[in-house]
């Protein structure tokens, strides 16, 4: 099956990352067509996700499709790359009809357009228009500075890192004055004891 | 068993403290009774609507203390914010909060709703809530125990005894503010719209 897979799409190496799990990297056209593969042929009946990730260095998002067999022995990860800028990749729902709610995630989360879904309309976001919140380009801190503002602390407020280093310092110098004293008394025990086991002994002996 | 008994006792005590002399007696009673019957909107927003169902039922019993549930918020007295708040969940609070009849409260749970808590680099979640709804007693923690709601809540029946507690009037008074920081998150159309299109046609959920 590897080496089927390695000789029609020409990937350089099908990553083993498990006993139940590798990878393989293919061309934006050629996915679906590994995929119908693989569910037909080799019986991965099952899609858990369809993940993306951000290489925004590289300028491109990387999707995942993951396939598991029907016994739940073997998980596949079909991966491919679409550029950045105005990106689009078809639609797999007529293989998956559940695909459809994952990839409205992407659209939503990504913008990502998925031409064959006819429902990527919003998820868990209500009428947004920014940029699509897990692009690495949306800059989350200053989105929310230019829309709240923060409550200042209490007048009394202290700076928690000094604090917990201030008494984390009393602790241990309570710690080492306790160990003193025991260090002493010990001492005084074994001073007040000495002669009494002298005089033991002397007793002993007489 | 203890707590219990603690927190009767500390209000039996705040009975005893609480400064009505100013008021008539109509006055007087009306604060007591709205004291000793608060419904409240069984409604959670965020993780801690998790500690509201100790809170209410046998283990900390906050109905000894004429706290209860609400079926509908117009029949409720008080609306907890229970912990983070996002914007879609806020555009819910307003729409239930101006259905609820006065008066009205507004209880704030966890350190969201007092500064954004874990969430305040969130794009997603408000960070001061009495920005956008008036706020009468707000409980922190992250996330507070059944004994610090049953605090917050006692907190809340001293300020209605004493007639302190007006945030309704608040918001009728100052409501272009609470207008203008809703409309600066959520848009112009604040409250969502009263149609069943997800329910009722393909392209809902």
């Amino acid at each position: 099956m590897n080496t089927l897979i390695r000789n029609r799409f020409g990937t350089d190496e099908i990553e083993v990352k498990r006993d139940d799990l590798s990878k393989v990297t293919v061309v934006k056209y050629r996915v679906f067509e590994l995929i119908h593969l693989l569910v037909e042929q080799y019986g991965y009946t099952t899609l858990n996700a369809i993940t993306c990730a951000d290489w925004i260095e590289e300028g491109h998002f990387a999707i995942t499709y993951m396939l598991t067999t029907r016994a739940r022995r073997h998980t596949f990860m079909v991966q491919t790359m679409i550029g950045r800028e105005e990106a689009k990749i078809d639609s797999l729902t007529m293989l998956f009809p559940q695909a459809e709610i994952m990839e409205r995630d992407l659209h939503e989360m990504y913008g990502i357009d998925f031409p064959g879904n006819g429902n990527l309309v919003e998820l868990s976001l209500e009428n947004w228009v920014h940029t699509p919140p897990l692009r690495r380009e949306f800059d989350t801190l200053a989105f929310v500075n230019e829309l709240h503002d923060f409550r200042e602390g209490r007048d009394d407020n202290l700076d928690v890192k000094a604090e917990m280093k201030r008494l984390r310092a009393l602790k241990k110098a309570a710690k080492e004055a306790a160990a003193k004293k025991e260090a002493l008394k010990t001492e005084e025990k074994e001073e007040a004891s000495q002669p009494s086991a002298a005089q033991k002994e002397s007793g002993h002996g007489k | 068993m203890e707590e219990g008994f603690l927190i009767q006792q500390r209000q039996m005590e705040s009975d005893l403290s609480s400064d009505t002399s100013h008021k008539s007696s109509v006055d007087f009673l009306m604060n007591w009774f709205r004291k000793r019957s608060i419904f409240v909107l069984a409604y959670g927003t965020g993780c801690g609507a998790i500690e509201m169902p100790p809170t209410f039922t046998s283990r900390y019993d906050a109905e000894r203390l004429g706290i209860r549930g609400a079926a509908t918020p117009r029949q409720a007295d008080v609306i907890i914010v229970s912990g983070y708040c996002s914007y879609k969940t806020l555009r819910r609070i307003i729409r239930t909060y101006e259905q609820m009849a006065n008066p009205k409260y507004v209880l704030a749970l966890g350190s969201c709703t007092v500064n954004g808590g874990m969430y305040w680099d969130s794009y997603n979640t408000i960070k001061k809530l009495e920005d956008y709804i008036p706020v009468d007693m707000y409980v922190s923690g992250c996330m507070p125990r059944p004994e610090s709601i049953l605090e917050g809540f006692l907190a809340l029946q001293k300020e209605i005894a004493e007639g302190k507690a007006s945030s309704w009037q608040r918001y009728e008074e100052n409501y272009e503010f609470y207008r203008k920081n809703q409309e600066k998150v959520l848009g112009r159309n604040v409250a969502p719209a009263y149609d069943a299109d997800w329910y009722l046609y393909d392209g809902g959920l």
